[in-house]
């Protein structure tokens, strides 16, 4: 817990610049789908286990705070994966390439891409969320 | 300024092992992930998802068996992470292991009841 801590105070003080901001997303929307993903597989297999509550699960997932939940849901995906190419194509095919000044410009590069892949989600799923909750 | 990783020798173990496969299933999930959230959630929408449509996508043995590959790799790939996460935070080597069996179980429970109802289908 004490570490919990650290890492909360840590993340504020630390200045790590690109490198800390991209380690801290990457964890957080790894975790964040993770959660998700585990409530996923278990609503879903209600369709073999108990076909009656799936209908009960999708209500729930149609809901304003869920919808918008989905939204970041799928910026998260987006990011994790885009930072994981990243890193695995580092790791795997040039480690020599890690240096300070390319992790900073390809971190940067890495949440520009993850924001422009994410805005026609943001258009479309905004809008299914507007004329399907809220009549527009 | 020049920094970077000099290249050692890796001794194989666990750890190593699950280093790469970290990397490797991360590439692979890049697009079993993304088509999937890109049909279900931003092109179809849960407004038009219910039983039947799930019915429907799982008449095709195809989704079936994508579907099937997107468990095993996207759940093995969260949980490892996940344990790798409460590397950084458990400092007692003894505690660890004992999450890790702990982690080690959830994975096949969740695992196989996704498999079991995407070998069973809608029912």
């Amino acid at each position: 817990m004490n570490d919990f801590k650290l890492t909360l105070t840590g993340l504020v003080r630390y200045a790590g610049r690109e490198g800390q901001l991209s380690f801290i997303l990457h964890r957080l929307t790894g975790l964040g789908t993770l959660l998700f993903l585990t409530i996923h597989i278990l609503d879903t297999s209600t369709v073999y286990f108990f076909p009656n509550l799936y209908s009960h699960a999708i209500d729930i997932y149609r809901s304003t705070p869920f919808m918008i939940g989905e939204i970041f849901l799928v910026f998260s995906v987006i990011y994790h994966g885009v930072n994981g190419a990243r890193i695995a194509i580092f790791d795997l095919f040039s480690p020599k390439q890690w240096s300070i000044p390319n992790e900073r410009k390809t971190a940067a590069w890495t949440l520009a891409i993850a924001i422009v892949l994410w805005l026609p989600a943001l258009f479309l799923m905004g809008r299914s969320l507007l004329v399907n909750n809220f009549g527009l | 300024m020049e920094t970077s990783i000099e290249q050692g020798t890796i001794t194989r173990n666990v750890e190593n092992v699950a280093w790469k496969w970290m990397r490797y299933s991360g590439l692979l999930l890049i697009p079993l992930a993304w088509i999937h959230v890109a049909i279900q959630d931003v092109l179809v929408g849960v407004h038009r998802i219910d039983l039947n449509y799930v019915a429907l996508r799982w008449a095709n043995t195809g989704w079936r068996v994508y579907d099937f590959f997107l468990l095993s790799f996207a759940f093995a790939h969260g949980v490892n992470g996940l344990r790798q996460v409460l590397r950084d935070y458990v400092q007692s080597e003894e505690r660890m292991k004992g999450i890790s069996w702990g982690l080690l179980v959830f994975w096949a429970v969740i695992s196989l009841i996704g498999a079991v109802a995407i070998i069973g289908g809608v029912r």
